[in-house]
């Protein structure tokens, strides 16, 4: 049966059926709604809801709890995913598997409280120091959300990886019918045979990021280089519509890419057939299938709403193929249609 | 729907967070205007930072209905903010004048600091109810809310209202549940159902009055 839920409320269901029963967060516009579920959620289904005293607190109770074998969660939004970030490469280095919630707000700094997408850079490129990776997922309706969050937890367990769940205000805060698939038992998942589960009857475990032996370090790198690679070669999604002998190609993720539908109708009707590229996944991008489009049209545009981000990978994909206009709006404006389709004109010269 | 059947100068919207309060509150001031000289919304929401009252000003402004808000940029602020002109507005006799609350008990204990004025005046109190919102789903979580808004807000509720929905695709048969379940919870609580909200291109005829809404707050795309 299909309700009506704001996306940050069904994010943390959605959670909750993948067999999350961890929540350790700090409330923070735009999605303090998701921190406010999980409080009245989680101790009804036998979980753990603990408020902590700062996203510093927050992401190391992360890393403690992972360490179990559990699945965990947190959500914030940009300043506080920036408070996060010695924590997250903690965890990275210490391949501990957990689901991170970023809905975008305008920044840099303590910006507004409005929606926008200035964290792509963060989310994709590192943040914390060394040389880790995230897989970054990027839903545009808040269904998606809900079916990405199975994905996350599994992809997080399959991997020892961190998932980073990336939306933007817009996407925390709409309301839309929404259908959740059924509870998962949260012991149902697979067995960790590197968890801290208390060493009764096995040799101790240990997990950290930490060698003072260079030699040693490079070699837990290594491992952490060859995960990130298999999951470039089998994680990449993206959403293609109406790319097959379009005028011209315009990527965009998360809400910009509702925008984009949107701006397909309204330019069909004046004759411009604009395709849309959609990544799903923004780490791992999905750098090849792009380059195959740019061998079929002139210029693919990227829009977002940040000052050319997602550009940089767009342009990484494309190769010199094809003109890689740009158009964006930030600090929590959010492009319309009709801007949009303006900037599509002027990039096809209509 | 005819507003004045419901003999009130005064109309305050509760409920649960995300139940549907604004767009019930800007419908009543679109409605209230076609005949009324003198209609103020009061935004005096500090819940929701998005899709409030305050963000359809300039049209509703236009439409020649007063809307209060937070003045200026602090109209995006996320603080707590209810100007001095609330309780005038409420006072203010030559006025038909409508409360956007914000949700759950945070949102209503905003209407407990407004007592003084607004025991004075001619109010009604409605409860909106969507059955189809977490929390929201059974008959003893709609009686436990009722009664925990209704004690922080400091007053009576006049009314329940069923706005049970999931947006633009809402079945007949959503709004027919919706309605099974508030009757009861109106039957337990000796609270009337004031009517039910229907989308606009929907015809649907139940056993409540019926309010055809038209949704100001969704983005165009």
């Amino acid at each position: 049966m299909k309700m009506l839920f704001k996306g940050s409320e069904a994010i943390a269901e959605a959670a909750i059926r993948a067999g999350c029963r961890l929540y350790f967060g700090y409330p923070i516009t735009p999605q303090s709604e998701l921190t406010e579920y999980m409080s009245r959620r989680l101790p009804e289904v036998g979980g753990t809801f603990l408020q902590a005293e700062s996203e510093v607190a927050t992401v190391n109770m992360m890393y403690g709890a992972s360490c179990t074998g559990k699945r965990v969660m947190t959500s914030t939004s940009s300043p506080g995913f920036s408070l996060m970030m010695e924590g997250i490469s903690y965890m990275a280095g210490g391949e501990l598997p957990a689901v991170f919630v970023n809905v975008v707000r305008g920044g840099p700094g303590l910006g507004d409280i409005q929606p926008a997408q200035s964290d792509y850079f963060q989310a994709t490129k590192g943040g914390g120091h060394g040389d880790y990776r995230m897989i970054v997922l990027a839903p545009h309706t808040i269904q998606e959300a809900v079916d990405l969050m199975n994905l996350a937890f599994d992809l997080a367990d399959k991997y020892r990886m961190l998932v980073t769940i990336l939306a933007d205000g817009m996407l925390g805060q709409m309301m839309e019918p929404v259908e959740f698939p059924p509870m998962r038992d949260p012991n149902d998942v697979p067995e960790k045979d590197w968890a801290l589960t208390g060493a009764k009857g096995r040799p101790p475990r240990k997990v950290t990021s930490f060698h003072i032996d260079p030699y040693e370090l490079e070699k837990m790198n290594l491992r952490y280089q060859a995960t990130y690679k298999k999951v470039e070669e089998n994680e990449v999604r993206y959403e293609e519509l109406n790319t097959d002998g379009a005028d011209i190609i315009v990527a965009a993720y998360g809400t910009m890419a509702r925008i984009v539908k949107t701006v397909i109708h309204m330019a069909e009707k004046e004759g411009i057939k604009v395709g849309l590229f959609r990544p799903i996944t923004l780490w791992p991008f999905p750098y090849k299938r792009l380059n195959e489009l740019a061998d079929t049209v002139d210029t693919i545009l990227t829009v977002e709403m940040s000052y050319g981000q997602m550009l940089e990978d767009v342009r990484l994909g494309v190769n010199g193929k094809a003109k890689t206009p740009f158009y964006g709006r930030s600090a929590g404006v959010v492009p319309t249609p009709t801007e949009v389709l303006d900037a599509v004109k002027k990039a096809i010269g209509r | 729907m005819n507003f004045k059947e419901f003999n009130a100068r005064v109309f305050v919207y509760v409920g649960m967070f995300g139940s549907g309060k604004t767009e019930l509150a800007i419908n009543t001031a679109v409605e209230l205007k076609k005949e009324e000289k003198n209609v103020a919304l009061l935004d005096i929401d500090v819940i929701s930072p998005y899709f409030r009252s305050r963000d359809k000003k300039d049209p509703l402004e236009e439409m020649g209905i007063k809307v209060i808000s937070p003045p200026g940029a602090l109209s995006h602020a996320d603080l707590p903010i209810i100007t001095a002109q609330v309780g005038g507005y409420i006072s203010n006799e030559s006025f038909f004048t409508i409360a956007d609350v914000g949700g759950n008990e945070d949102g209503a204990t905003v209407l407990g600091s407004l007592k003084p004025f607004l025991d004075r005046v001619n109010k009604k109190v409605f409860f909106v109810v969507n059955t189809l919102r977490p929390f929201s789903t059974t008959f003893d979580e709609i009686v436990r809310n009722v009664k925990k808004i209704s004690a922080v807000s400091r007053t009576k509720i006049d009314y329940l209202i069923n706005n049970t929905n999931i947006a633009q695709e809402t079945t007949e048969e959503n709004v027919k549940n919706g309605e099974e379940l508030i009757k009861k919870v109106s039957e337990y609580l000796e609270i009337p159902v004031a009517f039910t909200v229907v989308n606009e291109e929907m015809d649907f005829q139940g056993e409540f009055p019926i309010l055809k809404l038209k949704r100001y707050l969704a983005e165009q795309w």
